[in-house]
C-alpha cells in the first residue's frame, strides 16, 4: 500500500507535464508556422503524446487510494458530479469564449481554438479516468477476489483496445468488432455487480439516481462538444484522436447507464429493504430490552410496546394466562375491555382463539360485522412454546388490509423471543428454588450431624470407636449412647427404611424415644426394673412408632445395655444386622444369631413375642462389632456384596488390635472392596473392645 | 424388574425377575394394591429370579401383609435365593410370612 501511495505522489506531476507536452505537440501539428519551421510534424507525434497523457492520468487515478469511504456511496457520486460537473461548465464556458474570440479576432482564432480544444481534451480524459475509477470502487465493493481479478483483466483489455484504436488508424474491421464484443460483454458482466445499491435507503437511492444522471449529463456535454467541433478539429488533431475519445466516452457512459438502471429499478424495493432493516433493529432492541426484564411482567410489557410500535397498530391488547405465581394477566391499548372481550368471545366461537389469525377485512366478515367495530384489520398472535400456552396478542387497525404477511412474521419472531425469555426466567427461578431446597437439606444435614454423639463414652473397661457416613445429605442410620446409673451403658444402633428427609425425621424420632424410654422408672420395685430391658424397650418403641410411621416404612434397631461392673451385657435385636463377636476365651469369631422382628412391621401388642433378650458375660479382650446393612451390602464392580463372611474374616485377623485400629482396618478393606462403586446406603460401624479391669486413675 | 402373572382358579402367582429396589417396588405395590387380588385364596410369589430386595421392597410386602391376612388371602414365597432369604430372616419376616423352598410346597399349602 505504501508503495502505491509513493507511486501516486511520484506520478503527481506527470499528467500536467504530459498535458503540456500534448499542448505543445498539438500546437506544432496544427500551426507549423508558429515557430518558423516549415517542417510538418508527423501525425504519430500528437497521438503518441495523447496516449502518454491518457496513460499518466489513468495510472495516477488508479494509484489514488479508494475514494469510497465506508458506505458513503452518495458522497462518492457527489464528489464525482462536483468535479466533472464543474469541468463540464468550464468546458462549455471555454467553448463560448473561444466562439466569441473567433468572432472578434479572426486572426488568432485558430490558435485559440487549438488551445481550448487541448484543454477540453485534458479535462475530458480526467473526467473519464475519475468516472472509471469511481465505478471501479462501486463494482468492487465487498467483491470476491475472483471479481477483483476479473476487473484487472478487464482494465488491461480496455487499455489495449483504446491504445490500439489511438495508434492504429484503421485496425482490421473483424478484429476491432471482436474486441468490442468481448469488452461489451465483459463490461456488462462486471458492471452487473451492484451490491452497493442494497445498502442505500430510499432517499439515498433517489440521490444516487440524480447524481448518476448528472454524471451522464456532464459526459454528454463533452460528447456534444467534441461532435460539434469534429469538423474544425480535423485541422488541429488527427481523426483517430477523436474516435478514441468517443470510444472511451462510450464505455464510461455504459457503466453510468448500467448503474443508473440498477439503482432506478431498485427504487421500489427500497421500502421493503428499509422496513426489513427497521424490523431487524426493533427485534434487536426488543431482545436487548427483554434480556433486561427481571420479571415475566416486564418482559410481557416490553413485548407489547414493541409489537404495537413495529406494526403501528391502532389498538391492541395482550392476554396472559394466569398462573399461581404470576399475577399479571395482560393489558389494553386504546381498546375498551368489553370490546376486546366481545372479539375474544367471537374468536372462541369460531374456534380461532389462541391460534395465529389474520383478518384484513373485518366489516365484511360475518361475525365481526355484527360487533360494529371501528376496526377493519385484526391479527391474533399466540404466545406459546411446545410445552404450554402463555397467552395471546391481539392487534387492530382501523383501515382494511392494514396488516401484511411481513407483520405476521415479525410478530412471530417477537412472540417466540418473548416466550424464550419467559421460559428462561422460569428456569432461573426453578434453579433458585432447587438451590433453596439444597440449602435447606444442608441445614437438615447439619442438624442431623449434631444428633450423632460426638463424645464417645470413655471408661477404662472398654474402648469404643465409631464411624458414620451418609449416602445422601441426610441419612437413615443412627446410633447413640446413654450412661445409666450403676456403671451401665446403653448403646443403640439402627436404620430407618428409605432415605432422605422422611428417614431423617424418623431418626430424630427414634433418638427421642430412646432418651425418653431410658429414664429411670420411679415406681420400680428393684434396681433391675428401673430401666426397661432391651426387649421391653423395643416393644414400647414399636408401640410409639406404630402411630406415626407410614405404612410401608419400618425401622431396624439393636439395643445393648452393657453392665461393666458385672462384666456382662444384654441386648435385643429388632430386625437389625446380627452382632459380630470375638470370644477371647474360645478364640473364635461368630455372629449372635438371635431372632427379632423389625420395628413398625406389626403394629399391635403381638409384637413383644417376636423379640428376645440375649444375655452374655463378656471377658477382657472380647470385641463386639455392630453395624448397619450399608456395610455388609456394599457392592464391588461385579455387584457382589461385601457380606457377613468377609466381615467375620476381617475381625478374625484384627481382633487383637485397638478398637480404633480394628475399625480402620475394616473400613480400609471395605473401601478397597467397593472402590469406584456408588455408595448405595448409609454406613455405620461401631467397634467395642472390652478390656481387663484397670485401677481407677488416682484423682 | 420384571413381574409376570399367572392366574389359576383361586391362586395368583407373581414371578419377580431382577432387583426389587425403590423404583421397581412402586410397580409391585401397584400390582398388590389391586382390589381384585383379594379374590384369590392364595398369592404365591416366585422369587427364583429375585436377586436383591431393598428395604423399600420389603416395605411393600410388609404394608400389604395385614390386608392380606384380614381378607384371608395366604401370601406364600417360594424358590427364594439364599441371600434374599437372609434379608427376610434378619428382619424377622420369616416368622411372619410363609416362605417355602419349592413351588410344589407352595401350592400344597
Amino acid at each position: 500500500m505504501s508503495f502505491v501511495r509513493k507511486l501516486n505522489s511520484f506520478l503527481l506531476p506527470f499528467p500536467i507535464l504530459s498535458w503540456l507536452g500534448l499542448l505543445a505537440g498539438t500546437l506544432l501539428y496544427a500551426h507549423p508556422g508558429l515557430v518558423g519551421s516549415s517542417v510538418t510534424l508527423p501525425t504519430w507525434v500528437p497521438l503518441f503524446l495523447q496516449a502518454v497523457f491518457t496513460l499518466c492520468v489513468f495510472v495516477q487515478e488508479r494509484t489514488t487510494t479508494d475514494r469510497l469511504r465506508g458506505l458513503d456511496f452518495t458522497g462518492l457520486l457527489r464528489r464525482l458530479v462536483l468535479g466533472p460537473g464543474l469541468l463540464a461548465t468550464v468546458c462549455v464556458g471555454l467553448h463560448l469564449a473561444q466562439r466569441f474570440l473567433q468572432h472578434e479576432l479572426p486572426t488568432t482564432s485558430s490558435l485559440a481554438f487549438t488551445v481550448v480544444y487541448t484543454i477540453n481534451v485534458g479535462l475530458f480524459v480526467l473526467l473519464l479516468a475519475r468516472t472509471t475509477y469511481a465505478w471501479r470502487s462501486l463494482v468492487l465493493f465487498r467483491a470476491s477476489t475472483r471479481l477483483r481479478h476479473l476487473w484487472n483483466w478487464f482494465e488491461a483489455l480496455l487499455a489495449t483496445t483504446l491504445l490500439l484504436r489511438l495508434l492504429v488508424a484503421a485496425p482490421p474491421y473483424g478484429l476491432s468488432m471482436a474486441l468490442l464484443g468481448v469488452l461489451a460483454s465483459f463490461g456488462a458482466y462486471v458492471s452487473s455487480h451492484q451490491k452497493w445499491v442494497a445498502y442505500l435507503s430510499r432517499r439515498q437511492k433517489v440521490d444516487a439516481v440524480l447524481l448518476q444522471v448528472a454524471v451522464l449529463l456532464s459526459m454528454g456535454i463533452f460528447v456534444v462538444y467534441f461532435l460539434r467541433v469534429q469538423r474544425e478539429a480535423h485541422s488541429v488533431a488527427p481523426a483517430t484522436q477523436l474516435s478514441f475519445l468517443l470510444l472511451n466516452a462510450g464505455f464510461a457512459g455504459f457503466y453510468a447507464i448500467m448503474g443508473l438502471l440498477v439503482t432506478f429499478f431498485n427504487l421500489p424495493t427500497a421500502g421493503v429493504f428499509e422496513q426489513k432493516r427497521e424490523e431487524i433493529l426493533s427485534l434487536q432492541r426488543l431482545t436487548q430490552l427483554i434480556q433486561r426484564g427481571q420479571t415475566p411482567e416486564e418482559v410481557y410489557r416490553m413485548f407489547f410496546d414493541s409489537a404495537i410500535q413495529t406494526v403501528e397498530a391502532d389498538a391492541a391488547w395482550l392476554e396472559v394466562e394466569a398462573t399461581t405465581e404470576e399475577e399479571y394477566t395482560g393489558q389494553y391499548y386504546r381498546v375498551p375491555p368489553e370490546q376486546a372481550l366481545a372479539i375474544r368471545a367471537l374468536l372462541t366461537d369460531y374456534n380461532l382463539g389462541h391460534i395465529e389469525y389474520l383478518n384484513n377485512d373485518l366489516p365484511n366478515s360475518s361475525g365481526f360485522r355484527s360487533l360494529d367495530l371501528p376496526y377493519s384489520s385484526l391479527i391474533v398472535m399466540p404466545l406459546r412454546s411446545s410445552k404450554r400456552q402463555y397467552g395471546a396478542l391481539y392487534m387492530l387497525k382501523e383501515q382494511a388490509q392494514g396488516f401484511d404477511r411481513e407483520n405476521l412474521s415479525i410478530l412471530q419472531t417477537f412472540a417466540s423471543q418473548t416466550v424464550l425469555s419467559i421460559e428462561n426466567l422460569q428456569l432461573v427461578q426453578a434453579s433458585l428454588d432447587t438451590q433453596r431446597v439444597q440449602d435447606e437439606l444442608k441445614i437438615a444435614s447439619a442438624v442431623q450431624d449434631s444428633l450423632i454423639p460426638k463424645n464417645l463414652p470413655i471408661d477404662n473397661w472398654f474402648e469404643i470407636s465409631s464411624h458414620a457416613l451418609a449416602a445422601t445429605e441426610v441419612g437413615g442410620d443412627f446410633y447413640d449412647f446413654l450412661h445409666l446409673p450403676g456403671r451401665r451403658l446403653a448403646v443403640l444402633i439402627g436404620d430407618v427404611s428409605g432415605k432422605g428427609v422422611t428417614a431423617a425425621f424418623h431418626v430424630a424420632q427414634m433418638k427421642g424415644i430412646f432418651h425418653a424410654l431410658m429414664q429411670e422408672n420411679p415406681l420400680a420395685r428393684n434396681e433391675r426394673e428401673k430401666f426397661p430391658v432391651p426387649s421391653k424397650f423395643m416393644a414400647q418403641a414399636n408401640n410409639a412408632l406404630a402411630r406415626c410411621l407410614e405404612k410401608a416404612a419400618f425401622i431396624t434397631a439393636s439395643l445393648y445395655i452393657i453392665d461393666y461392673e458385672h462384666g456382662g451385657f444384654v441386648f435385643a435385636r429388632a430386625g437389625h444386622c446380627h452382632t459380630l463377636y470375638y470370644h477371647s476365651i474360645k478364640e473364635e469369631v461368630s455372629y449372635f444369631r438371635t431372632a427379632g422382628l423389625g420395628l413398625g412391621i406389626i403394629r399391635h401388642d403381638g409384637y413383644e413375642k417376636h423379640i428376645k433378650n440375649q444375655f452374655y458375660d463378656y471377658n477382657p479382650g472380647d470385641v463386639m462389632v455392630i453395624y448397619t446393612d450399608g456395610i455388609v451390602e456394599a457392592r464391588d464392580a461385579n455387584q457382589e456384596e461385601y457380606g457377613e463372611e468377609r466381615l467375620k474374616q476381617m475381625l478374625e485377623h484384627t481382633y487383637y488390635l485397638d478398637a480404633d485400629e480394628i475399625k480402620e482396618k475394616i473400613l480400609t478393606d471395605l473401601n478397597e472392596f467397593s472402590r469406584g462403586q456408588p455408595m448405595h446406603d448409609d454406613q455405620t460401624l461401631l467397634v467395642i473392645k472390652f478390656k481387663a479391669a484397670q485401677p481407677e486413675p488416682a484423682l | 424388574m420384571k413381574i409376570t402373572q399367572q392366574a389359576t382358579d383361586n391362586t395368583l402367582t407373581l414371578s419377580l425377575d431382577g432387583e426389587l429396589d425403590a423404583s421397581s417396588s412402586v410397580v409391585l405395590d401397584t400390582e398388590l394394591s389391586k382390589a381384585e387380588i383379594l379374590n384369590n385364596q392364595k398369592v404365591l410369589i416366585d422369587c427364583r429370579q429375585l436377586n436383591y430386595i431393598s428395604s423399600a421392597g420389603l416395605g411393600v410386602f410388609i404394608s400389604h401383609l395385614q390386608r392380606f391376612q384380614d381378607a384371608g388371602v395366604k401370601l406364600v414365597f417360594f424358590n427364594m435365593q439364599e441371600k434374599v432369604h437372609n434379608v427376610f430372616e434378619i428382619l424377622g419376616l420369616d416368622s411372619l410370612m410363609t416362605i417355602v423352598p419349592s413351588e410344589a410346597e407352595a401350592t400344597a399349602i
